[in-house]
């Protein structure tokens, strides 16, 4: 062993000697067998002749030495390496574009990549998190009721802790700062489920929720601590006041630490028992109010089919015990940490789908260099050939050309991590523009990314690397150097390169198609009618609860603000309601016809998203009152219930628009009066269809939910800083989280489509970067190639018609053909973008005119250049250089 | 170090160049002609096998390599056994027979 180390080290270090060493050798051979040969009465330069022959050729031998030493792959690797080096500082044009081409692929699969693993793959950062789960309703958003997850809690033998929490906005008064934050109300054995251990004093037990009222005790989050408490080691026991009330800090929770959803950023916890104290009404025992999230914790040794079984029978059992408020309930076992898993599938979906149009943006790019490469090894046939005659093998030849590749990818590779790097720390310091503590992109740039960029720099290396093989395979040494070298394919047959240009040209059509799709989409979203008009409009949105107001108080603040409100010069019109839509935070509720007597859900005529509003709040919102009257502060709880409906609604109960005076009845079979009809709208999405909405009078049921909508003639600046004034001199313990133009509101809305559109126009960009690089490099190419011949033919008096025909009549036909299937592919593709951008429809005219325009204008453009040096061909002057 | 030989005629050409070493030391054509001689012509070894074979039982230390004047003067690199050359021939050889034992056996029994 010792020797073969030091024949390794005297191989690599001693290289010359050992080489000299082999060539005398091999001389001395030669000069014994000529010797020989002359003894057999040769001439000696036909012995010579002989002894060569019968060596088989000096440089052969010497090379098959070579192979068989000690580190002989490694010696020849670093000559490959080097040799590489050489090849791309001789075209550092070629190796620059050829490196950012990979790399900004590779870096928008590693960006992707990495979304998808913080918000899809990895789970939530808990100790034996896979065992942790959701209780997510079938064919219902995220939510259950109190109850039954008390039910479940009670009533199994496979998990080991259960728990339900819900997001809240509280008012936290601390050291005489009020300031709002985000928390949760969490059932006692959440912080079992979530398993972790206190940084600091205790966390929240079952005893803390087991009635209201049962302790005032709150844990707040690592960064509150350092934040809101200046770290004070002392905290646990402090009072603060959380909504006016008084509750202790009983612990501080681990860093890291801030709820159980991959998106949100919760700093305080307080027991849900105490629910009522905080919102004002009471709904622990509701089976019909579901608004919140469930944990689960399986027990260790189930399994989770074992548990989803077990689940499955307690459903069926709280179906059958109360079939008015959960007749068909189902539970499904899903991976939390998505609002619930609510929305885990459109994530995926939407993620899945930008990962195929990044692979297909990569594809494309390894396309690109292949056909680059395939046009760079023709380019170098005299080269190759030389090589084979000189003794080399193909595989040699071929290594050579991969480790080239490879050398690129690789750098490719590094510089796509950097700008992965920067792209990701950006998304992750990102707020989306919404009031809640939203974190979208909880991407932490991670060492698995870089494995993963590696990963695909190598995939990508080797894709475009063999991409020469056949060239190298097919070719012969002798015919090679006989013809000169740069004839060998030059666009005499279709080559490999034509297809790969022609699919090249086709995946960019589907990046370019998808992008133009998600632009008309986002442009039809931004002017289309929402059912209110958010221009010139205030809104500002608090709870009165979090300032004690209850019942009655809260309505009767209500009043006085607005009319403090309507009095500021220039208020056009305002009003308030509980809500508005497009906020998020809209309610559904089951509308029963007037004849039904059976309120279980399955009875119901359909669902309505609800809305208490005030006199004055359809005319400030510009929501269209088309037939009837406004509502108004003499409709109260002990006048007959009266709504105003939209044309949906009406249509949907009524089968026809004329409501008016009509009655419907809620869950609770309390019949209720149409006295109003107003245009349909949006409630919840964008991207929904006509929803059915109902408008209550607030009078008729007071709640402490604000949203004051005002719309103004004034400057909006000065007016937010009129109405922030007049509600802080009506009481300053209002918490007023948000307060702006409507518009700014309304962005979350906006928001997945601008995500979209932004995503895929970048891709389209790049996906049309990239035709034009490739087009524009094989046009030139085959135009340099064929420049003689094509010489010849002007001499010979052939028009430029004929000319550019023979030129690039194949290069057309290409580009032709590729983009014709690549809108095929493309509309095909966008079928899926309608899910997330509204109206996304490739079918549209103006879509398909606009792509194929982008396509003929980058075409023309990269074929520009090529067409120009052909048409300026001036024969005498060629003929003369070649 | 890699007493155990499956590639066969690897095996049978270094068995071959050893025992061609044994008696003296000899060049690269010496081994040549003297495996011809041994074999009674049967075999001939190409070059482009024996001198890669030759560098790799240098580097194992099987063989010595020495630069010395050859019968009619001329400088030429003659190989010798070492101690290990020689253990490792008795090995190939004790190896060879029992395959051909093993073999004939086999092929006879047919």
């Amino acid at each position: 062993m010792p020797g073969r180390i030091a024949s390794f080290f005297r191989n690599l270090l001693r290289k010359r000697a050992v080489e000299q060493a082999l060539d005398d050798e091999l001389q001395s051979a030669v000069e014994l067998l000529t010797q020989e040969k002359m003894r057999e009465g040769l001439s000696h330069p036909a012995a010579r002749r002989q002894a060569l022959i019968a060596l088989g050729g000096v440089e052969q031998v010497k090379e098959q030495v070579r192979d068989s030493r000690t580190g002989a792959f490694l010696d020849s690797l670093l000559q490959d390496l080097r040799f590489a080096l050489r090849q791309m500082q001789r075209s550092p044009g070629f190796a620059l574009s050829a490196v950012l081409i990979l790399a900004l692929g590779i870096a928008a699969n590693v960006i992707v990549f990495g979304v998808l693993q913080a918000l899809v793959l990895r789970s939530l950062d808990l100790p034996h998190a896979e065992q942790v789960m959701t209780l997510q309703p079938k064919d219902a958003g995220p939510f259950v009721s109190h109850p039954e997850v008390c039910d479940v809690r009670d009533g199994n033998s496979v998990f080991s802790a259960v728990a339900v929490y819900e997001f809240q906005d509280f008012g936290l008064e601390a050291n005489g700062v009020t300031r709002p934050v985000w928390g949760a109300e969490v059932s006692g054995q959440y912080f079992e489920v979530v398993g972790i251990k206190p940084f600091l004093g205790r966390l929240l037990e079952r005893a803390d929720d087991d009635h209201p009222g049962a302790s005032e005790a709150a844990v707040i989050s690592w960064s509150a601590w350092q934040s809101d408490f200046g770290a004070d080691p002392n905290v646990v026991g402090t009072t603060v006041r959380i909504d006016k009330h008084p509750y202790t800090i009983v612990g501080v929770a681990p860093e890291g630490f801030r709820g159980t959803e991959k998106i949100a950023q919760l700093d305080i916890f307080v027991p849900i028992a105490n629910e009522a104290s905080l919102d004002g009404f009471s709904w622990l025992e509701s089976r019909s109010y579901r608004n919140l999230f469930s944990i689960v914790r399986i027990k260790d040794g189930v399994t989770t089919p074992q548990a989803q079984a077990e689940l499955n029978a307690i459903a069926t059992r709280i179906a059958r015990q109360y079939p008015k408020d959960e007749e068909g309930l189902a539970l499904k076992l899903a991976r939390p940490g998505m609002i619930g898993d609510f929305m885990g599938g459109p994530a995926r979906g939407f993620l899945a789908g930008v990962m195929g149009l990044a692979g297909i943006v990569l594809l494309a790019a390894c396309a690109n260099l292949g056909s680059l490469f395939a046009a760079r090894t023709a380019d170098r046939a005299k080269e190759i050939a030389i090589r084979m005659a000189l003794g080399s093998s193909r595989w040699r030849i071929l290594r050579q050309l991969l480790v080239e590749a490879f050398v690129i990818s690789i750098l490719g590779g590094a510089l796509a991590c950097g700008l992965a790097w920067m792209a990701l720390t950006g998304l992750a310091s990102w707020h989306p523009p919404t009031r809640y503590p939203l974190r979208l992109f909880f991407v932490m740039p991670q060492p698995s990314l870089i494995l993963m960029a590696f990963l695909i720099s190598v995939a990508a290396g080797v894709i475009f690397g063999l991409m020469p093989l056949r060239q190298i395979f097919k070719a012969d040494p002798n015919d090679t150097i006989k013809s000169g070298g740069g004839q060998f394919a030059a666009g005499r047959r279709w080559a490999l390169r034509d297809a790969l240009l022609a699919a090249q040209i086709a995946l960019c059509c589907v990046t370019v198609t998808a992008a133009f799709v998600s632009l008309r989409g986002l442009g039809r979203a931004m002017t289309m009618d929402l059912g209110f008009n958010p221009k010139n409009v205030l809104l500002t949105q608090f709870d009165l609860s979090q300032a004690a107001y209850t019942g009655e108080a809260a309505d009767h603040f209500q009043r006085q603000l607005l009319e403090k409100v309507s009095q500021i010069p220039g208020v056009e019109a305002a009003g308030y309601s509980n809500t508005t839509p497009l906020s998020g935070d809209t309610f559904v509720s089951a509308v029963f016809s007037q004849q039904s007597s059976d309120f279980r859900p399955s009875n119901k005529a359909f669902y309505a998203y609800n809305y208490d509003i005030s006199p004055g709040y359809l005319t400030a919102a510009g929501t269209c009152l088309l037939a009837g009257r406004d509502v108004s502060f003499a409709d109260t709880a002990k006048t007959p219930p009266v709504a105003i409906v939209n044309q949906e609604f009406a249509r949907r109960l009524f089968h026809s628009e004329h409501a008016i005076g009509r009655y419907f009845k809620d869950r609770d079979g309390v019949s209720i009066q149409i006295v109003g009809i107003v245009a349909d709208g949006k409630q919840f999405t964008l991207a929904e269809d006509p929803e059915a909405a109902a408008f209550f009078p607030i009078s008729q049921k007071a709640t402490t939910s604000t949203a004051i909508v005002v719309r103004t003639r004034r400057d909006t600046a000065d007016m937010v800083a009129a109405l922030r004034g007049v509600i802080l001199d009506l009481d300053r313990a209002v918490p007023i989280r948000e307060l702006g133009p409507w518009n700014t509101a309304l962005a979350l809305s906006f928001f997945p489509c601008q995500v979209a559109t932004v995503a895929l126009g970048v891709f389209g960009a790049f996906g049309l970067l990239l035709s034009i690089a490739g087009t524009f490099g094989l046009a030139s190419y085959t135009v340099s190639k064929r420049l003689r011949g094509l010489s010849i033919r002007v001499a010979l008096g052939a028009q430029a018609k004929q000319i550019l025909s023979a030129a690039l009549g194949r290069m057309l036909i290409l580009l032709a053909s590729g983009s014709a299937v690549g809108i095929l592919l493309g509309v095909a593709a966008s079928r899926i973008l309608s899910a997330i951008v509204y109206q996304a429809s490739a079918q549209d005219p103006f879509v398909l005119a606009a792509v194929v325009f982008t396509l003929l204008l980058t075409g023309s453009m990269s074929v520009a250049g090529p067409v120009r040096r052909v048409l300026y061909i001036d024969p005498a002057n060629l003929l003369r250089e070649q | 170090m890699g007493k155990k030989r499956t590639d066969v005629l690897r095996g049978t050409l270094d068995l071959l160049i050893l025992k061609a070493l044994a008696l003296e030391p000899l060049h690269g054509v010496g081994v040549s002609q003297r495996i011809t001689q041994i074999t009674s012509g049967a075999f001939r070894v190409s070059f482009g096998s024996l001198f890669p074979s030759l560098h790799h039982m240098e580097e194992k230390g099987w063989v010595e390599a020495e630069w010395r004047a050859s019968e009619n003067n001329r400088r030429a690199k003659y190989y010798g056994l070492t101690s290990s050359g020689r253990a490792q021939l008795r090995a190939e050889e004790r190896d060879w027979s029992q395959v051909v034992k093993i073999m004939t056996a086999a092929v006879e029994s047919a």
